[in-house]
């Protein structure tokens, strides 16, 4: 029997626009992109130049510190082009597909590690605390996987990976080689993908299968972590998304690195919202193109017509910035697309807002029962609550506390630790539990924060400046 | 968009008030009035892409706005008293209008030098800072008027809210930073500066529509103080009509109060409970030991009397100065009740027991968060500790 826990805390936003259970295959697409900003705390070294050819699972560039640690070409084909911003800094590397390319990819070694080291499979195992790529040299407690995303908008897994549930399972039975430790694994009740794992649970000694109830952020791996095994200073959790334990399931079958994924695109504005199957990094312009098209806007500007709304890869909550010919993020299964908020609001601390969600009642909009929230369609626009990237307001000092307890599930005071993470504060950090959190369990305080603090960057300069001191 | 034109003037004359136009030096001033027309068009850059609604005009619009039941009945309240008073006088009964517009006329000076006097240093200090107008003046600037007596001299409140703002709260960085309540501040600079307009009983009720005569009238807690039973009874002190500080009387409407902030999630019910709670069982325990008539006065009329109830609803909650952990918001609470019955009873000195008991509790809030705190960093260590020696094992 799986064990069961139940999250009271979060909160689920409702925002307006999920995406479909149907897909379209995009495979097709031509650039895809490795980049490095993607990854906490990577310095990285080049090993390719402009021009030169690569095969799939061919290194692009790799880790200054360990160059065991390489990012890999998703596809075969040739470098277009090494982008960097300021100061020189890599921002990505960019692979145009070409299927004439014969270059054979480098004989895999025997050992699964190697394999996912030298084909770049490695890089999807991220370690807490930090949030940085595995060390290969690590032994880690645990590693925990969920199989599950709680946040808005977020793409389904049993839907992503179906047709890949093979895979799924041969990849948990090599995921569970990497630890002497438990390989924890969380789900919804009733995922199609927990079947599937109970079914190979006998062949697996140290696999552990939980259930997680309860809002936003249940699905965050760093709830369950805590909720499972709390990292103490000094242990190391390793986590890795379901999809990427597909691709190390269908390389440990067959030796072949195909980083397939299945991404959810979704957004207040998007009609027809659906998955994309897509190689992992590709560009995002062909799926906004299509997207635009299904909205009804004409072909030619169809990147365009989105203007005015803003790109996320991942989720609304923490995922990233992306432009409209930008690159799918290395970890990431969801393209959100919101409203930009540029405008100004008349008097907007006074009216009564039957529009405006707020997890405080401060607004008529909270007196709207929440079963309502499910009836969009139905809904007259005035009180279908919205969503875009406007702050609502400007930055003050911390003045309301005690509301972040009400989203954040985990044994650690919120509020004391973003304030020593503000002055620098390391030992009262540690203390505070600094190393079971990552910038992403704190979106949701970030999210109801009335003074507007950036508190994500907070969380992880702080994190970064922890990791250096380590080093 | 609405009031379009209103945006557009602001637009236009925007310049004047930034780096290199004619006034640089007013720009926080200018980006107060800017930003009371109209939130501003910023977008998320770092962090989280969407926010809450909620900002923090919007949560202090929503105090002011639970603050206007107990405002609206005090207005009134004020000029029933002079009429009450008047009567026994052998004069004659103000209508209820009248009542209204007496007090309405009593206390919006009040209000006026109280936002002048604060908002002005405020404006100042954001200036000299350099950093947008902080709205937590809003609500400190309509406190202060609603907790002092209805004849106090306006000259004296401008002193106490220049006190209050400029060594209450921007001596120690300013809104959020402060660690008293900046309106109970206030009030304890009157009581110990003027301590003959601030206590006895000739100041609780105005004698005329604008001078600063006042007429005599005991207050509940004024006569038990002095060893007599409060004429008073326990329905009035709920609805409020006795004599007392301008707005904090009437029960019902700071009830009325009470839910808008447990409703819209500003206030924390935790603190608000436990200091009718800490009130409530120190009243008892006074009752069990009832040595004279104060303290065989039943435990709920500490509940009805004087500032308790507007102290519980309004001040303890303040989310700056209360404790900020939920388990230090209990104990935080109940303290804060039980020393102001404490006070009371004990010394009649002070009858005001609640302005001088929160004050207190709120030096001791960081040592409660302090304790809580660390009980959660020793557990930490602990598990800690248990996961080494599992490992050795």
């Amino acid at each position: 029997m799986a064990n069961i826990i139940n999250i009271k805390k979060g909160l689920d936003l409702p925002i307006d626009g999920a995406a479909e259970l149907r897909t379209t295959d995009v495979r097709s697409i031509a650039t895809y992109a490795v980049k490095p900003t993607d990854y906490v705390g990577l310095v990285p070294r080049m090993k390719v130049a402009e021009g030169d050819v690569v095969a799939a699972g061919d290194v692009l560039f790799c880790d200054k510190k360990d160059e065991r640690i390489r990012f890999c070409a998703p596809v075969a084909g040739r470098v277009k082009a090494v982008v960097r911003g300021e100061k020189r800094l890599l921002l990505a590397v960019v692979v145009e597909k070409d299927e004439s390319v014969d270059k054979a990819p480098a004989p895999m070694p025997a050992n699964l590690k190697e394999q996912m080291l030298q084909c770049g499979l490695w890089t999807m195992l991220r370690q807490r605390p930090f949030g940085t790529v595995a060390n290969p040299d690590d032994n880690p407690k645990a590693i925990v996987v969920s199989c599950f995303d709680s946040a808005p908008l977020a793409p389904c897994y049993d839907h992503a990976l179906a047709g890949r549930e093979d895979d799924f399972a041969k990849g948990l039975e090599a995921l569970a080689t990497l630890t002497d430790g438990k390989l924890h694994l969380c789900f919804r009740a009733g995922q199609k993908l927990m079947a599937k794992a109970e079914q190979v649970k006998s062949q697996i000694a140290n696999m552990e299968i939980h259930v997680v109830n309860g809002p936003h952020p249940a699905g965050n791996v760093g709830t369950q972590i805590a909720k499972i095994c709390p990292i103490n200073k000094g242990e190391v959790v390793w986590t890795i998304n379901p999809q990427d334990i597909a691709t190390l399931g269908h390389l440990a079958k067959t030796g072949e690195y195909k980083p397939e994924k299945t991404i959810a695109v979704a957004g207040p504005m998007i009609k027809n919202a659906h998955y994309y199957r897509i190689m992992a990094g590709a560009c995002v312009k062909t799926i906004v193109d299509a997207q635009a098209l299904n909205n009804g806007y004409p072909s030619q500007d169809a990147c365009a017509s989105l203007k005015g709304s803003r790109l996320i890869s991942g989720n609304v909550l923490s995922g990233t910035q992306i432009d409209a010919d930008g690159f799918v993020g290395g970890y990431d299964s969801l393209l959100s697309i919101l409203p930009e908020g540029d405008y100004y609001d008349f008097m907007g601390w006074l009216m009564p807002g039957l529009n405006k969600y707020s997890f405080s009642r401060t607004f008529m909009s909270g007196f709207i029962p929440r079963c309502m929230h499910g009836i969009f369609e139905k809904m007259p626009k005035c009180i279908a609550p919205k969503f875009d990237t406007n702050t609502h307001g400007e930055v003050r000092p911390f003045v309301f506390a005690g509301n972040f307890e009400r989203v954040f599930p985990f044994d650690i005071y919120p509020m004391e630790l973003i304030k020593a993470c503000m002055i620098g504060d390391m030992e009262k950090q540690e203390n505070l539990g600094i190393y079971e959190v990552e910038p992403e369990d704190f979106a949701l305080c970030e999210f109801i924060d009335t003074s507007k603090t950036d508190i994500q960057p907070v969380i992880r300069q702080a994190l970064e400046v922890l990791r250096k001191e380590a080093m | 968009m609405q009031m379009q034109w209103l945006r557009n003037y602001i637009d236009k004359i925007k310049p004047t008030f930034s780096e290199g136009g004619k006034f640089p030096w007013l720009s926080a001033t200018f980006g107060g009035f800017e930003t009371f027309a109209f939130t501003p068009n910023k977008v998320t850059r770092k962090g989280s892409h969407v926010r809450d609604a909620v900002d923090m005009k919007r949560a202090m619009i929503t105090v002011v706005i639970a603050l206007l039941p107990a405002l609206l009945f005090g207005m009134w309240n004020i000029g029933y008293q002079t009429s009450n008073t008047l009567v026994a006088q052998g004069g004659e009964a103000f209508s209820w209008w009248y009542c209204f517009w007496f007090g309405l006329v009593r206390m919006l000076p009040m209000i006026v030098v109280s936002y002048v006097v604060g908002l002005g240093i405020e404006f100042t200090y954001a200036q000299i800072r350099g950093h947008e107008v902080y709205e937590g003046f809003l609500v400190s600037g309509i406190i202060i008027p609603m907790i002092v007596p209805v004849t106090t001299p306006l000259w004296q409140l401008a002193l106490a809210v220049a006190f209050a703002v400029i060594i209450g709260k921007e001596c120690f960085g300013g809104t959020g930073m402060n660690f008293l309540n900046p309106a109970l501040v206030a009030r304890a600079f009157l009581f110990f500066s003027y301590p003959t307009h601030m206590s006895g009983d000739a100041v609780w009720i105005a004698a005329d529509m604008w001078g600063s005569d006042a007429l005599t009238g005991a207050t509940p807690m004024g006569q038990l103080a002095t060893g007599l039973a409060p004429q008073a009874s326990a329905l009035d002190m709920l609805i409020g009509t006795i004599p007392g500080c301008t707005c904090e009387t009437s029960v019902i409407a700071i009830a009325l109060g009470a839910i808008i902030l447990l409703v819209s999630g500003i206030a924390s019910w935790r603190t608000m409970l436990s200091v009718f709670v800490g009130g409530g069982l120190m009243g008892l325990l006074f009752n069990a030991i009832g040595a004279n008539s104060y303290m065989q006065l039943p435990f709920y009329y500490h509940w009805l009397m004087g500032g308790f109830a507007f102290g519980a609803v309004f001040m303890a909650t303040d989310p700056v100065t209360s404790a900020q952990t939920n388990c230090g918001k209990w104990i935080y609470g109940f303290l804060i009740g039980a020393f102001a019955v404490l006070l009371r009873v004990i010394n009649p000195a002070y009858p005001e027991g609640m302005m001088l008991s929160i004050l207190l509790m709120n030096c001791f809030a960081p040592l409660i968060d302090h304790c809580i705190i660390s009980r959660n960093i020793k557990m930490r260590q602990r598990r800690a500790e248990a996961a080494r020696k599992e490992v050795k094992a």
